[in-house]
């Protein structure tokens, strides 16, 4: 069958600190790992400083793509904000947790208050 | 136009109830995502970087109003608001929510369309030439023959699991604008010297990772022979093409690979084993789909139009709207319209709900009820009379699809892009839209004249950048969006492959590089040499050359800056 997708984060290098993303089931849309589940607010995702952490996630989002609740998790390597918020390495998953660059009336960047 | 009988209407109506189950089977859990993909994928349902993606089937690019009106209800009720032309005819929205879905279906088997073969390993969508019927220099209307190969492709059980997906284009027409050579079927409706009408059969085009011309594997198939002929070129490739590796898979590396020659007789001992009479559609059944077709009562008109010169002389945007943006109609006294949706600072191939149900009314009064979607990402309003012009230029104005730049600089075509794909390796929507803003100038554009430019955001190709006269390719190099710029693509009977022009450049250097080959070319042009004539007369080198000065330049610039 044709992939019809490039998962994983595509970033080289230093892969720490990192959240967990997702597509949700149901919307499609990008969902972020908590600590309670999973948020489609790109600031309140959970962030992992540690290997351990990280890999503690990684196993959650598996499990709970086999619980047909996300689709294709996987880790996003971040930069941290002054105000301590996540920002994807990678201009790729920048795009998912804003939304198109071309509608910034659509997607994340028009729900949620920008990652500062 | 082509209308459901029973049986199709049954067809599609069974298989959106099939989908609804697998989606509640999904939704229920009864389904993982690896069983789901694929079922989902045959129903034309991606997943994309923000959302799911639905794209529906225009078969050879023919809509009439009602289902215009229903893609615009959709659009409101079910996505943000609007719909998006792709290169291969069809539409796709971006925003649907998976428990939708199977709704969406249904309402689009209302008015007779649906997401089949929009996707998979299955024969695509047929595509064909937008002026299908109207254009002087054809010699029969492709059509029926698309419609022909949709219903032998739909529901062929040898075919539906092929090695790779299978695209077939076709054009009744001297001057290609289907793409045929770079499909991995393109027909072409020809007479032979005795005057008999049958197709030139070119086999193993495709662009993608390894773009190919295809080669011509029969110069004349005599026309009733059409379906035993396709089915013995797709048992050799269903039977002899590469399963092992996706890469290889597609038709175009077992021709390269089997050699044109050996090819070529694989296939016509194939044909030969093949029971021609029981495969070939009857005559009745080929008469039937025809008569569908069947030229609109057009109205006996004298050739030039008063009122339109009127008009012109008065009004000289409608007057370059007309100039730019129509093409002659077989009939007298009628043209055929092509609508860009290529406003500057637009996302090529955009249409909002509203700019639907104002296009419908204007295609369902002045234009039988028709019209069609190029591979341009642009429509086209078929059957327009002359005297109407400027009432329906008012109206497309209205609407906000007026734009007259047809053909030229700033009507890009481009690919999705990192903007909604999950394979992009970079934007291209954004580089079309500073593109034509730096060409914005209406004297500029009209003076550097026909420039297909197509943008691809990776190497997927689904922007065609190697037939685009200038191509662009996004890449990512270094975690940077790089652009690859190729000169010399051409889709049509001249097709040829890009040649690149040097290393790749930023984002913001791209319009900066466009503007250095086209200077290259008004230096190099003689006399009305459009830009690929031009290329095709000089080859690329001028235009390295040009490349090469615009880097050093660029190289200069920013040590001076540091
Ligand atoms: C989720 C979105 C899409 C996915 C996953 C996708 C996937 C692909 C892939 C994998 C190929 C390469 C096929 C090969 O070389 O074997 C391809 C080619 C192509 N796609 Fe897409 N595509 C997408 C969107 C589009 C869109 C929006 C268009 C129309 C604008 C389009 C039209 C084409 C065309 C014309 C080609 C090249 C022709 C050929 O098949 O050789 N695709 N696509
Ligand atoms: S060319 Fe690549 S980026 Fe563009 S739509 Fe096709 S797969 Fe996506």
């Amino acid at each position: 069958m044709a992939k019809d997708h490039r998962a994983g984060s595509k970033v080289r290098g230093e892969k720490l600190p990192a959240i967990l993303m997702a597509s949700h089931l149901l919307e499609g849309d990008t969902v972020f790992k908590t600590d309670a589940g999973w948020t489609r607010d790109p600031s309140a995702a959970k962030i992992a400083h540690d290997a351990e952490t990280a890999a503690a996630m990684e196993a959650e989002g598996k499990a709970a793509a086999a619980a047909n609740l996300v689709i294709d998790p996987y880790l996003v390597p971040v930069d941290l904000t002054d105000g301590g918020l996540p920002v994807a390495k990678h201009f790729r998953d920048v795009m998912r947790q804003k939304g198109p660059s071309i509608h910034p009336d659509m997607g994340k960047q028009a729900e949620f208050p920008p990652l500062r | 136009m082509y209308r459901y009988d029973e049986f199709d209407e049954r067809f599609v109506r069974e298989r959106v109830a099939q989908f609804r189950g697998q989606v509640e089977r999904r939704l229920d859990g009864s389904l993982s995502e690896d069983e789901f993909k694929p079922l989902r994928l045959k129903n034309g349902l991606y997943l994309q970087l923000h959302a799911y993606m639905l794209r529906i089937a225009v078969p050879y690019g023919t809509l009439n109003s009602a289902q215009l009106r229903m893609l615009a209800h959709i659009a409101e009720t079910y996505d943000k608001g609007y719909g998006h032309f792709t290169t291969r005819q069809n539409l796709q929205f971006n925003w649907p929510k998976l428990k939708d879905v199977p709704t969406i279906l249904e309402l689009l088997a209302d008015v007779e369309m649906h997401c089949i073969q929009t996707s998979g390993n299955c024969i695509r969508n047929v595509t064909s030439d937008q002026f299908a019927g109207v254009a002087r220099d054809e010699v029969e209307d492709p059509r029926p023959t698309a419609e022909l190969i949709r219903q032998w492709s739909s529901l062929h059980p040898e075919f539906v699991w092929l090695p790779r997906k299978f695209k077939i284009a076709v054009t009744g027409a001297e001057h290609d604008r289907a793409a045929i050579m770079v499909h991995d079927i393109g027909l072409k409706l020809k007479r032979n010297d005795q005057g008999a009408v049958g197709y030139e059969v070119i086999v193993g085009g495709g662009l993608g990772r390894t773009p190919m011309i295809g080669k011509v594997v029969r110069e004349f198939l005599p026309k009733d022979e059409l379906l035993a002929y396709l089915e013995a070129v797709m048992r050799v490739y269903n039977s002899e093409g590469r399963r092992d590796n996706k890469f290889k898979a597609r038709v175009k590396i077992l021709v390269h690979e089997t050699g044109e020659e050996e090819f070529r007789a694989r296939v016509e001992e194939e044909y030969a084993k093949l029971d021609g009479p029981t495969i070939n559609a009857p005559e009745e059944e080929v008469e039937r789909i025809a008569a569908y077709f069947a030229a609109p009562t057009y109205e006996a008109l004298p050739d030039v139009s008063q009122v339109l010169d009127q008009a012109r002389a008065i009004d000289p945007e409608l007057d370059r709207f007309v100039e730019q943006n129509s093409f002659e109609h077989k009939q007298p006294g009628y043209i055929a319209l092509t609508i860009a949706l290529k406003e500057i600072g637009a996302v090529p191939g955009d249409m909002s709900a509203d700019q639907m149900r104002a296009f419908a009314d204007i295609a369902e009064k002045y234009s039988f009820d028709e019209f069609r979607v190029t591979h341009s990402q642009n429509l086209v309003l078929p059957h327009v009379k002359k005297d109407d012009l400027p009432a329906v230029h008012a109206a497309l104005k209205a609407a906000g699809l007026a734009s007259a730049n047809a053909g030229l600089i700033t009507d890009i075509i481009a690919c999705p892009g990192l903007d909604y794909c999950a394979l992009a390796t970079a934007k291209s929507i954004p580089i079309a839209q500073a593109i034509a803003k730096t060409f914005a100038d209406q004297e500029r554009q009209k003076a550097i004249g026909e420039l297909p430019i197509k943008i691809s955001g990776c190497i997927n190709a689904c922007g065609h950048h190697h037939v685009g006269a200038i191509g662009i390719l996004g890449l990512e190099k270094g975690g940077r969006e790089n652009y690859q710029i190729t000169v010399g693509g051409d889709a049509t009977e001249h097709a040829a492959l890009g040649e690149r022009l040097g290393p790749g450049i930023d984002a913001e250097d791209v319009p900066a590089a466009i503007e250095a080959i086209v200077e290259t070319y008004l230096a190099e042009k003689q006399g009305s040499e459009s830009f690929i004539e031009t290329v095709r007369r000089t080859g690329p080198e001028p235009f390295k050359t040009g490349f090469t000065a615009f880097i050093e330049s660029r190289a200069v610039e920013s040590e001076a800056a540091e």
